[in-house]
């Protein structure tokens, strides 16, 4: 019995554990759709409505606990209707925008706790709550492993059909208008791209934290270059390279906490907060030695 | 004038005549109210005081985790106007002493298994009453507490607690047969529920305790254990899974289906008695029984609901 033990918890079981594989795939997939759409979300000035639509989905993921099905549904459902409520209220301006979005983050939240309260009153489900805003990524079931990748490709393929009208849309949407692309049509593409993916961030990190894989990377990426396909491919690096580690710490903790492992995201969370210190240093370092700001990266970067 | 006076004076004769009756009575109730705040202990409680109490218990849906159990005003008030109340400690109904606090009675006798056992606030396991010594502890100080209540009624009191002890001789005799006939046999488990009788029976439990207390305490189990465990079906290590049925998630249900799927037998426990069919002793009889089905005939025992095996 003891031999088993022991040798379930060498270092090279974490290369050869069902949970870590699972953790893995799931959270290079969400942490590649993240960086990439993370970069577009960042450049539109939409990071709000992102975590807005990762904390309203999280009634999804409860809602889910409820039913008996994988949270993955939930948070999938709930997102998109909450792009389709956020697209409905029809708000042009940043200002409004931020208003509708908290308002209804609130009325998506106040769900959230009644379902909660519904799923540890009537079933025996004890960790639902924690489960869902803040992730548990070695306990999601390889089975739904199909179901996340082809939300990512799903949201990839969105992005690469419509890139160069969303970018563009961007950058400035007046002139788009007058070039005849259609401004709010693309925006509204560009709030199902964003639920897919903090879909997948939901599911790797929790609801609550899924902000910090879509934006973190892609702020930390823009810091360090000014070129949109760099900063691409940077900020999916960031975000696989993140969890990569967190799930490595995390697993590791299990030798070090006697017997328990502290949560995934706590560490991936960490990680990227770490990574977007560092990547101010270019820029502090220029100012020190050039009395300028010589590296405005992040103002600079695609207009506004 | 006259017949107001003799009003007044009969009025005052009968409120000093009440007085110390309405003391008296408040004093030495006829009936007990008791709560058992875990209906096991509830039930012993009925079986101790019979016709001289009247016994609520609090927690009594087996098909609920009792650890996420919320209060609401009637049980508030049903426990602030008890005599006697049995709560078990260790956390598990913490709310309990709460409401005694703020709702004090005289003479009220509360029996806090915890405390009784001499158990610190840091003991892991709070299914104190599967423990075989637990019991027959409680139902002694018990005895006492009823019978200060009501000294009329000792000698009532003490058949019942005499007629208790000897109720529980098949249950003893059960998990000392187990132990003398499969020493050291090793089970896996879903959750501490059933530990402290796993341990009286003589049992190994081959599950991490870490992978125990997670599941319990509803945080995430490290994947190491998780491993471990599914392991320890897959290579046919243990002869038995005790699985709580009240407490579920879809991990716990993968260890069912892996048991299952390797042929190790299922045996389901309870954190509250099944109700109707069951008293603690038939439950912990039950219990036993299906154990040494699972280990000496691989038979599972998934439900202890009567009629459904």
């Amino acid at each position: 019995m003891l031999s088993l033990y022991a040798s379930s918890i060498l270092a090279a079981s974490f290369w050869t554990d069902d949970a870590v594989h699972t953790a893995l795939i799931v959270s290079t997939g969400a942490a590649l759709v993240c960086g990439i759409v993370g970069v577009f979300t960042i450049i539109r000035g939409q990071s709000f409505a992102g975590h807005a639509l990762a904390d309203m989905s999280s009634a999804g993921g409860a809602g889910s606990f409820l039913a008996g099905i994988n949270p993955l549904f939930g948070f999938l459902a709930i997102a998109l209707l909450s792009a389709v409520t956020m697209e409905l209220a029809d708000l042009r301006q940043a200002r409004e925008r931020d208003l509708a979005a908290g308002i209804i983050l609130g009325a998506g939240l106040g769900v959230t706790a009644l379902l909660l309260y519904f799923d540890v009153t009537t079933k025996s489900t004890t960790g639902a709550a924690v489960s869902i805003m803040f992730g548990s990524m070695f306990e999601i079931p390889a089975s739904i492993i199909p179901f996340l990748l082809g939300i990512g490709v799903l949201a990839l393929s969105l992005l690469a059909i419509f890139h160069r009208p969303l970018y563009f849309c961007s950058v400035n949407s007046e002139l788009a208008a007058t070039q005849g692309i259609p401004v709010r049509r693309v925006g509204f593409i560009f709030l199902v791209i964003l639920s897919l993916s903090v879909t997948l961030s939901a599911m790797a990190i929790g609801a609550i934290l899924s902000t910090a894989l879509l934006i973190a990377p892609a702020a930390a990426a823009m810091r360090l270059t000014k070129r949109l396909w760099f900063a691409l491919g940077l900020s999916a690096f960031i975000g696989i390279s993140a969890s990569w580690a967190g799930i490595w710490l995390a697993y590791s903790s299990y030798d070090w906490t006697r017997g328990h492992v502290w949560p995934v995201s706590f560490f991936i969370v960490t990680i990227l907060f770490i990574i977007y210190l560092a990547s101010g240093l270019p820029q502090l370092i220029a100012k020190l030695h050039f009395g300028t700001d010589r590296y405005k990266t992040t103002q600079s970067f695609g207009g506004s | 004038m006259k017949g107001v006076h003799s009003v007044r004076v009969i009025m005052l004769f009968f409120f000093v005549l009440g007085m110390p009756t309405a003391w008296c009575e408040s004093q030495k109730p006829t009936i007990i109210q008791a709560v058992g705040i875990e209906n096991e202990y509830a039930d012993v409680i009925a079986q101790i005081g019979g016709q001289y109490v009247n016994v609520t218990a609090i927690i009594t849906d087996p098909n609920t985790d009792p650890h996420m159990f919320e209060l609401s005003p009637k049980i508030a008030a049903q426990i602030a106007a008890a005599d006697l109340v049995i709560e078990n400690g260790l956390g598990y109904d913490g709310w309990a002493d709460k409401m005694l606090s703020v709702a004090p009675k005289v003479d009220r006798k509360v029996i806090n298994v915890q405390r009784l056992l001499g158990l610190n606030d840091s003991t892991p396991n709070p299914h104190l009453w599967y423990d075989p010594k637990t019991m027959p502890a409680v139902v002694a100080l018990l005895t006492d507490d009823l019978i200060a209540l009501q000294p009329d009624h000792a000698a009532y009191f003490r058949a019942n607690q005499a007629k208790f002890e000897a109720s529980l001789t098949p249950w003893l005799a059960a998990l000392a047969a187990l132990k003398k006939d499969f020493p050291g046999s090793p089970v896996a488990v879903t959750e501490p529920v059933g530990d402290y009788m796993l341990d009286a029976a003589g049992l190994n439990i081959a599950t991490p305790y870490s992978l125990e207390l997670a599941i319990m305490n509803g945080t995430d189990p490290a994947p190491q254990d998780v491993t471990f465990e599914n392991k320890l079906f897959s290579a046919h290590k243990v002869k038995a899974l005790i699985y709580n049925q009240q407490v579920t998630d879809p991990l716990t249900e993968a260890f069912l289906n892996a048991a299952k799927k390797n042929h190790i037998a299922v045996v389901g426990v309870y954190e509250t008695m099944p109700v109707p069919g069951y008293n603690y002793q038939s439950w912990m009889l039950a219990e036993t029984n299906a154990l040494r089905d699972a280990i000496s005939e691989n038979l599972s025992t998934q439900s202890l609901a009567r009629g459904v095996h």
